[in-house]
């Protein structure tokens, strides 16, 4: 079954555009939606959400329209935005005691027991928590509603590696029931080498790729050679970088040709975001 | 619905301003006061500071995260002012009944707080609703133009009525003079501002779901 189908979503903005985004998320796994600073990740998280209206597409979340089931699918769904506070002088047990109202599968059992295992006092302040803090209650409230997507904006922004590190295991953890899907937008893309089972990559507002992760990462290849190579591969190159000791580009991998006697490696994460943020023009 | 005004009388709004009504009340006491303001505060202190408490504490996110509609989320919001705006009334109301005992002899030069009084009153916050509550749904967070526009509207409804009860005999007659004497003219014009302030919020609901329907929440 499918935790998210996303449909040739488009929306329109003067100055930018979210141009037919589709990919999918299967239930029971964890997608990575990686994409730089202004790539279109929160826009599509927000149109997921109906927080923003879409000019087109569809959007079905656990089989279900969004447009149609607003109500009854959020029961289901569980959000943390990554900077974004509500009510920061209210103690958690404030917060929590409006929130558990909302939803009819609400359990005080798990609440408590997932706030004795992220240490949260619930007498504190929304303002006393540590970034790393506000994530693991917002992770506590969608969890206690038994939400079956959590869909997470850049929920490791700003914490330390340890944070990031535990944050990381417990995502691991909620998807082995099969039951939990995860999607969970970071340019931080160290995080998803280590959790993602899938990778949707957005780059001004359109979907580059959306597989799994290892066949996203092997669709590509980092190429290397000297400068006066560079003739010969460079109109298949997505971009590259040029230094004193020759080039570095990155290049589909279908496009390699095994005559070349060049270096090629595959690229991380981090590699396909940069050198596709370095391209110029309309993507393949 | 229920829940979402639960939240709001819970967090989203200082319960300063569910003691302020009562302390506002107090100044029904001034004699021959114009007790136009009393309601007026309303709109001056408590709309400006609670709407700038729900934008500084992103309440429209909160609000749009949890399982429940837009319509529903202006519904709340729209029962939170009207809460508010019927205790700042009652408790006036209540406050004005202890204004004719202690002065009883007095000769009021603006509207003495009879019922057709309030009925005027009711009126005031219907066009204070009626602007308010619709333009601030063309963004749902801006609230200043809003304000402005919504109290500018009451002040001038207030002071148009004002003069008109100085200066022309029938409404003097009415509000001052032997109208006043007349319990069913006074309960009918009460009961008329009433409904005036139920179609008038009503209308504004409509057109600020209509609204909120178009925004984006970002």
């Amino acid at each position: 079954m499918l935790a998210l189908d996303i449909r040739n979503l488009n929306k329109k903005y003067p100055n930018f555009q979210i141009k037919d985004v589709s990919f999918q998320l299967e239930q029971g796994y964890i997608m990575g939606f990686i994409g730089v600073n202004g790539a279109g990740k929160t826009t599509t998280i927000k149109s997921i959400l109906n927080m923003v209206q879409a000019d087109s597409g569809e959007i079905s979340i656990l089989g279900k329209n969004i447009a149609e089931h607003e109500t009854e699918l959020k029961q289901d769904i569980g959000c943390a935005f990554g900077d974004i506070d509500f009510y920061t002088r209210s103690r958690l047990k404030t917060l929590t005691g409006i929130t558990k109202k909302f939803y009819k599968n609400w359990s005080d059992e798990t609440y408590y027991s997932y706030l004795n295992r992220f240490k949260l006092d619930e007498n504190k302040k929304i303002a006393e928590l540590s970034t790393g803090m506000k994530v693991k209650y917002s992770l506590t409230l969608a969890l206690s509603h038994g939400a079956r997507l959590l869909i997470l904006d850049e929920p490791t922004s700003g914490l330390d590696p340890v944070s990031r590190d535990d944050l990381l295991d417990i995502f691991q953890e909620l998807i082995m029931g099969g039951e939990i899907s995860i999607l969970f937008s970071t340019h931080i893309t160290s995080d998803l080498e280590r959790c993602a089972d899938y990778i949707t990559f957005i780059e001004q507002g359109q979907i580059v790729a959306s597989s799994e992760k290892n066949e996203f990462k092997e669709s590509y290849r980092l190429l290397s050679g000297s400068e006066s190579q560079l003739n010969e591969v460079k109109g298949k190159l997505i971009s590259c970088k040029i230094n004193s000791f020759g080039f570095t580009g990155l290049i589909h991998a279908r496009d390699i040709d095994p005559a070349w006697s060049l270096n090629t490696a595959i690229p991380t994460l981090d590699d396909i975001m940069i050198y596709f943020a370095k391209k110029e023009g309309v993507y393949v | 619905m229920y829940n979402l005004v639960l939240k709001d009388l819970k967090l989203g709004v200082n319960p300063w301003f569910f003691i302020l009504p009562l302390i506002l009340g107090g100044l029904m006491l001034i004699p021959g006061w114009v007790y136009f303001l009393v309601p007026l505060y309303f709109c001056f202190i408590t709309v400006p500071n609670m709407f700038g408490g729900f934008k500084s504490q992103n309440d429209l996110i909160f609000s749009t995260m949890m399982p429940v509609t837009k319509p529903d989320i202006v519904k709340s919001r729209i029962a939170v002012i009207v809460i508010l705006e019927l205790m700042h009334l009652l408790i006036a109301m209540i406050f004005s009944i202890f204004t004719f005992r202690l002065y009883p002899q007095m000769t009021y030069i603006f509207f003495p707080p009879y019922m057709g009084f309030w009925g005027l009153c009711f009126i005031m916050l219907a066009v204070f609703n009626l602007i308010f509550i619709t333009m601030y749904y063309k963004t749902a967070y801006k609230y200043g133009a809003a304000t402005t526009a919504s109290t500018a509207a009451a002040i001038l409804f207030a002071g148009l009525v004002q003069w008109a009860g100085i200066q022309n005999s029938w409404m003097h007659g009415i509000f001052y003079g032997s109208g006043t004497g007349n319990a069913a003219l006074q309960f009918s014009i009460l009961i008329g501002g009433i409904l005036i302030f139920a179609a008038f919020t009503l209308m504004a609901y409509r057109i600020a779901v209509r609204r909120f329907l178009k925004v984006e929440i970002l």
